[in-house]
């Protein structure tokens, strides 16, 4: 079997100009001034380091030379060159007269290219960290002009707000929208404003637009017909909302064709029922006349229809709009509008259009200070109805149902940065977790879905109580697992079934249940939660014998089943063996004991189900050494070091690897008696490769104490060939191979606090140490910023940055005081033109 | 006023008689004829045993039985019963046996599972890339890039609310994105050729999307006049989207004489909203070959029937609405046994690509005809039998004389599951892909079961490439 990994080569670049490079002076004699001093010993003619040359940037074509030029400019910017261990060190401000003068010769061709990349996800990491918190910026935060895509699920939303729907009918399925838009899968921030509308999301738009302007007008169409009577295009898709908009009815019930101001109002009707605002005096204009003509060459139904579509394919519908009104300010900032705050409001609480009072507010001239701002999400906070939602509504299928907050946009911050849900995505083969493991098919999401489901009970649970939310959610021992129902309706049903047991475990109920049931049949059918009220007495009679023969396994052994019967329908609870606690019965193990032929079963020692959760798990602490993040961080039959050492450097370190050179695709050999880390060591401590994976192994090394399904591990199955000793006996078994001791040893470095910083003896001990680092806390608070600002930090958001990190620890730990500075800081109220 | 079917009763022929007369056709390619492809997919399974050639050796015959790979010409062997239709294409064609597929979704319904190579189901999230025909229509450009049609299911796990409809299809444009498949060849019709329609309606439509789109590209380039950079193309691209179907109508207006010409010629009977499955394959036959013959798209996929459709029309059981589900279960519909109505319904499909190859036979293009540059799938969505486990996944590959895949004539059994030089439906379409430009490394899901027996799944099958 061969593992790829990526494994980073060291990308090597260093400066050395020579002087025809450079037309601007003087910038260009500083720069050459460096080069000679700090690059040319390693990179010219001679030694020619990391395949890097500069000494001959004259002769290169334009292209080659600013090609290198970028990845010069990108290094000196990151402070990778020269090397760490070289002892001749250019000062700060060598480095920024480097910078300078490349960036000037870059500029002249207009072709520096680290500007945009400092934009994209994975690279908000390149902005100095120490610098960012030092308190020495003193640029005003601003965020971009711009226009920024809507996430699918607000997408969702504003299509039910097109409909004006509320309450429950906004629950329907919208059968005929394809949401145009998804979120990249990855772990990190995934809904950023750079992306942009491409043909991709026209088409869909296209349909959808038909769909909805259809059902618009469907009401008035069908002259408010007895729903019963009336003929529909689909027979699957009845839904349409109960009253048209009264201009576009007028139009649809008029024998002749509408007066002008009949259809501005159908305009402005449509309007606010897309773009919620009026359409200015030129916008009006151009749609009277489209209106006009549809209506002159199609009649007024279909003419007015095609006025709807449109507004619906207009691309301000699809984006959240942020530009600033006003005068700039003498930074060249302006203000959000008051309407474009309502909207970046709620957009940031959760996935609906701004609700009645912050309209209202924004109309009213009151959304225009800081105290204006955080009095609106402070009350938009304590509202739990208006945005109250699922967290994930695709984990839902037969008996799985998603955690409902009352702001799951919080929740939904903790899924990207930690990136478990990602779990989804990793196939697993599932004879080698014994048959276990279930893969997302099309009956649910299965294994993974459950595993996610509950790492989002634990971030629910801490963002509940809100305080010490970053350090309890890395720390916790608590966890839940299978937890359907709270612990008081739990406890009932284990209390019942317990003192029903009690009762008939000593009659005939194996050899004669049909007698115990007749004896015990008023008491039998009084329980609520053992179903056995049939009358068909032959039927509830063997139902009896599988009631007792599942307490007996349980009861009679003094330990507690789990709340829900494993025959009942649709019951896919088979994960308990990935938090490393013993399994629970398979749904088809109590079938068999009406059969006549049946023998008894194979001893099988399961789970003594804790009611009251969260509980307990041993060897575990936090959601790093939750199932679900560790599956979402490992390969389909391994584990996967690298990836998960890389998530701790990026997501709680604030630091980088850089680019993996196009050139690398390295493999980890097939080396039979040795285990993934000992392999992985072989290829990557090579000098080449160990510059970056320094930076990611011994991270992840730690996390080898698990497997790849997350199970605690003291010896790795060495799953070879070579080391094979049996074929399994269980159905859909794992074989058994050879096995070696697991080393989870790993070291902690860059939390730039020596205390902390050193080797560790497992993750657990990683995590402790990495919980206590305030590196670890403001590289969290970095994260959160991107996910609410949609985009990267600036050096420049420094100050945000710096009142958000203390609003967390002023407020003992809360979530909340970090949203509530996020969204009173400069960086969200105020926008500046780029140009 | 003159509806669309006023004016196809003017020029009405019976779908037996149907035929486009060669000579019409004006837009014979230049030297380098495009690559068309039809896939043509069926639910139920493909039983692998009804495949091979009557007429084995009883070498081969052992070899068959055991899953051993052996490979014979088709032309010194008779074909099944049930591919009567194919018998003097044999050396136009390939029966690939062998091929696996356990990385998809099996079992009764497969959704885009077989043209995707991955688990497929009914939840957007699953379809991760486009499937193999969107992959190939973008290496042959048309003014549609593909279309889709389908005898959509009613009954089962998959059933659409509207099988006349345009309805998710069997297909996927990328990630997340399903394909739109026309349900009946009323709707396709009104679509597809809706450019030269002739009726009062449908030029009232096609004139205001016109409208629309001129409306909305024209608004969206304003928004950006004043705009730069990223913020520039943010709504600049919205606007060259609609552009670029306003460029694709331009060119099917361009076409207009071209298209009209092959306009499908049928009669009322498959228009009806109570059309027979039987009568829907035919119609979307001739959508399918009109569409290809004019130009407007090279890429077909065709849903021939999925377990849940609900079978009207079959021979000999006409008045029968036969229940597939039931059909895979063994369960006999009117007098003849779940066997046989299978042979029916294979056997209908034969002739259904019967009359595509004969009708682009007629198609002069170069020195020869359009068959030349064609491949046409035909093949089961969920392997290799009604509750599939995805161990064998059959194809019959119908091919012309210019296509780059090396298989023609043969029977060709691959070795079988497990074994050393096993291949899977992504090793499949690989060869099909590279074979066409495509260098894409493998397409599809790996199957983690077969990791074990140390096979490696990626790439191509070479022997094909010729």
């Amino acid at each position: 079997m061969i593992e790829r990994f990526n494994i980073s080569l060291f990308y090597a670049v260093a400066f050395a100009f020579a002087s025809p490079v450079f037309a601007s002076e003087p910038a260009a004699n500083n720069a050459e001034v460096m080069m000679s001093n700090y690059c040319y010993s390693c990179h010219d003619g001679d030694s020619e380091k990391g395949d890097i040359r500069l000494d001959n940037l004259a002769d290169l074509s334009l292209t080659n030379r600013l090609e290198l030029l970028n990845k010069v400019k990108e290094q000196t910017y990151l402070k990778e060159m020269p090397p760490k261990k070289e002892k001749n060190q250019p000062s700060n401000e060598e480095r920024r007269q480097l910078y300078a003068g490349v960036s000037a010769e870059l500029d002249k061709h207009d072709a520096s290219t680290l500007e945009e990349k400092l934009t994209y996800h994975g690279y908000g990491n390149y902005v100095d960290h120490e610098l960012l918190f030092s308190g020495k910026v003193e640029a005003k935060p601003y965020t971009p002009a711009r226009r920024w895509l809507v996430s699918p699920a607000i997408f969702e939303e504003r299509v039910r707000d097109v409909f004006r729907l509320e309450g429950r009918e906004r629950n329907i399925n919208l059968y005929g929208v394809t949401n145009p838009f998804v979120l990249p899968e990855r772990s990190g921030i995934r809904d950023f404003a750079n992306a942009t509308l491409d043909g991709g999301h026209l088409l869909s738009m296209l349909s959808n637009a038909k769909w909805i302007a259809g059902k618009q007008t469907f009401a008035a169409r069908n002259n408010n017909a007895d729903k019963n009577k009336i003929v529909y295009p689909n027979p699957k898709d009845k839904w349409y909302p109960a009253k048209t908009p009264e201009a576009f009815g007028l139009i649809i019930s008029k024998e002749s064709a509408p007066t002008e101001s009949e259809m501005i109002a159908a305009i402005r009707a449509q309007f606010d029922c897309v773009l919620r605002r009026e359409p200015t005096e030129a916008e009006l204009k151009k749609y009277l006349g489209l209106t006009k003509e549809g209506i002159e060459v199609a009649g007024n139904t279909t003419g007015l229809q095609q006025m709807l579509v449109t507004v619906l394919l207009e691309s301000e519908f699809l984006y959240r709009v942020e530009f600033g009104e006003g005068d700039p300010d003498q930074d060249g900032r302006q203000k959000l509008s008051p309407r474009e705050a309502s909207y970046a409001i709620s957009y940031s609480l959760g996935d609906r259009n701004p609700d009645a009072l912050l309209t209202q507010a924004a109309a009213e001239g009151r959304l225009e200070t800081k105290a204006d701002y955080r009095r609106e999400v402070n009350r938009l906070f304590e509202d739990k109805e208006y945005y109250k939602g699922k967290i994930d509504a695709s984990l839902e299928g037969k008996h799985v149902r998603s955690l409902v907050m009352s702001h799951p946009k919080l929740a939904r911050f903790f899924r990207d940065f930690f990136g478990y849900p990602a779990a989804l995505r990793v196939f697993k083969d599932s004879p080698r977790s014994d048959g276990y493991y279930r893969n997302p098919c099309r009956s649910g999401t299965q294994t993974p879905g459950r595993l996610i489901s509950e790492a989002d009970r634990i971030i629910g649970w801490y963002l509940e109580k809100d305080e010490n939310v970053f350090e309890n959610i890395l720390t916790t021992e608590q966890f839940f697992v299978y937890h359907d129902r709270d612990a008081e309706a739990g406890g009932k049903i284990i209390d019942e079934w317990k003192v029903f047991f009690e009762k008939l475990k000593d009659t005939n109920w194996r050899t004669d249940p049909e007698k115990v049931y007749a004896e015990n049949e008023e008491y039998i059918k009084s329980q609520k939660n053992i179903n056995l009220r049939s009358n068909n007495r032959w039927k509830v009679s063997n139902e009896l014998r599988t009631y007792m023969t599942f307490f007996d396994e349980y009861f009679g052994r003094g330990i507690t089943p789990f709340t829900t019967v494993p025959w009942a329908h649709g019951y896919t609870f088979h994960h308990s063996t990935f938090y490393s606690l013993p399994p629970t019965p398979s749904i088809g193990r109590y079938y068999e004991v009406n059969n006549k032929n049946f023998k008894g079963y194979d001893e099988m020692n399961f789970w003594d189900y804790p009611v009251e959760q969260p509980f307990k798990i041993a060897n575990r602490k936090g959601i790093l050494t939750h199932p679900a993040w560790l599956v979402a961080h490992s390969q389909n039959t391994a584990t996967d070091p690298v990836k998960r050492g890389l998530w701790i450097r990026e997501k709680l370190l604030a630091g980088h690897v850089p680019d993996v050179p196009i050139t690398v695709d390295a493999q980890v050999p097939e080396d039979p008696p040795h285990t993934l880390r000992e392999r992985l060591e072989s290829v990557t401590s090579k000098k080449e490769c160990w510059k970056c994976h320094e930076r990611m192994n011994p991270l992840g090394n730690a996390f080898e104490m698990f497997d790849d399904f997350g199970r605690f591990r003291v010896e790795e199955s060495l799953e070879h060939p070579d080391n094979f000793i049996a074929k399994t006996t269980r159905h859909n078994g794992a074989d058994l191979y050879k096995t070696k001791p697991v080393n989870s040893t790993g070291a902690l470095n860059g939390t730039g606090d020596p205390a902390l910083d050193g080797e560790v003896e497992d993750a657990l001990e990683m995590i402790d140490r990495l919980a206590k680092s305030d590196r670890a806390r403001q590289s969290i608070i970095r994260h959160a910023f991107r996910f609410y600002m949609g985009r990267n930090e600036m050096l420049s958001d420094s100050q945000t940055l710096i009142d958000a990190d203390r609003a967390y620890l002023e407020s003992s730990g809360s979530f909340k005081a970090i949203v509530v500075s996020f969204l009173t800081s400069d960086s969200f109220m105020y926008r500046k033109a780029i140009h | 006023m003159t509806d669309r079917r006023q004016f196809l009763k003017q020029s009405v022929l019976s779908a037996s008689a149907m035929g486009l007369t060669p000579g019409l056709f004006a837009n014979a390619s230049g030297p380098n004829a495009p690559k068309r492809f039809i896939f043509i997919h069926k639910g139920n399974g493909l039983l692998p045993h009804t495949l091979a050639p009557s007429s084995l050796s009883a070498q081969d015959q052992e070899k068959e039985k055991r899953k051993e790979a052996f490979e014979i010409n088709l032309a010194d062997h008779d074909l099944p019963e049930w591919m009567g239709a194919l018998n003097e294409l044999k050396d136009n064609m390939t029966i690939l046996q062998g091929l696996s597929g356990k990385m998809c979704t099996t079992g009764h319904h497969t959704w885009q599972s077989s043209l995707g190579v991955y688990k497929a189901n009914q939840r957007l999230s699953t379809l991760k890339w486009a499937t193999v025909d969107f992959e190939l229509a973008k290496l042959f450009p048309s003014p549609l890039e593909h279309i889709e049609l389908a005898c959509f299911p009613d009954t089962g796990g998959n059933g659409r609310g509207n099988i006349n409809g345009i309805e998710k299809g069997f297909s996927a444009r990328g990630p997340q994105q399903p394909n739109y498949a026309f349900g009946s060849p009323k709707i396709a019709m009104a679509e597809l050729f809706k450019s030269v329609a002739e009726d009062e309606g449908g030029k009232i439509e096609f004139e205001l999307e016109r409208r629309m789109l001129e409306f909305a590209a024209g608004s969206q380039s304003e928004l950006g006049k004043n705009l730069r950079g990223i913020e520039k193309s943010k709504v600049q691209n919205y606007a060259d989207s609609i552009e670029s179907i306003r460029e694709r109508n331009r060119k099917l207006d361009g076409m207009a004489d071209v298209i009209r010409k092959h306009v499908p010629q049928l009669d009322d009977k498959y228009f009806a909203e109570d059309i027979s499955t039987i009568d829907r394959q035919i119609g979307h036959t001739e959508i399918l070959l009109s569409a290809l013959i004019s130009g407007m798209t090279n890429v077909v996929a065709f849903t021939a029937d999925e377990l849940g459709t609900t079978y009207t029309g079959i021979s000999d059981l006409e008045n029968e609405r036969v229940n597939l589900h039931d059909v895979g279960h063994g369960k006999p519909a009117g007098s003849f046994k779940a066997e046989e109505v299978r042979e029916k319904v294979r056997s209908h499909h034969m002739s259904v690509l019967d009359t595509i190859v004969t009708r682009l036979k007629s198609v002069p293009e170069e020195s020869g005809t359009m068959f030349d540059s064609t491949m046409i799938f035909y093949f089961p969505d969920n392997g290799e039998t009604h509750h599939s486990h995805g161990t064998e996944w059959p194809f019959i590959v119908l091919a012309g004389d210019n296509v780059k895949i090396n298989t023609s004539g043969k029977y060709i059994r691959l070795p079988k599951y497990g074994e050393e030089g096993h291949k899977t439906l992504g090793n499949w379409y690989t060869t099909v892909l590279n074979a066409y430009g495509n260098p894409i490394e493998h397409y599809g899901d790996f199957d983690m079961g077969l990791t074990k027996f140390g096979i490696d799944q990626a790439g191509s099958i070479k022997q094909f490439l010729g």
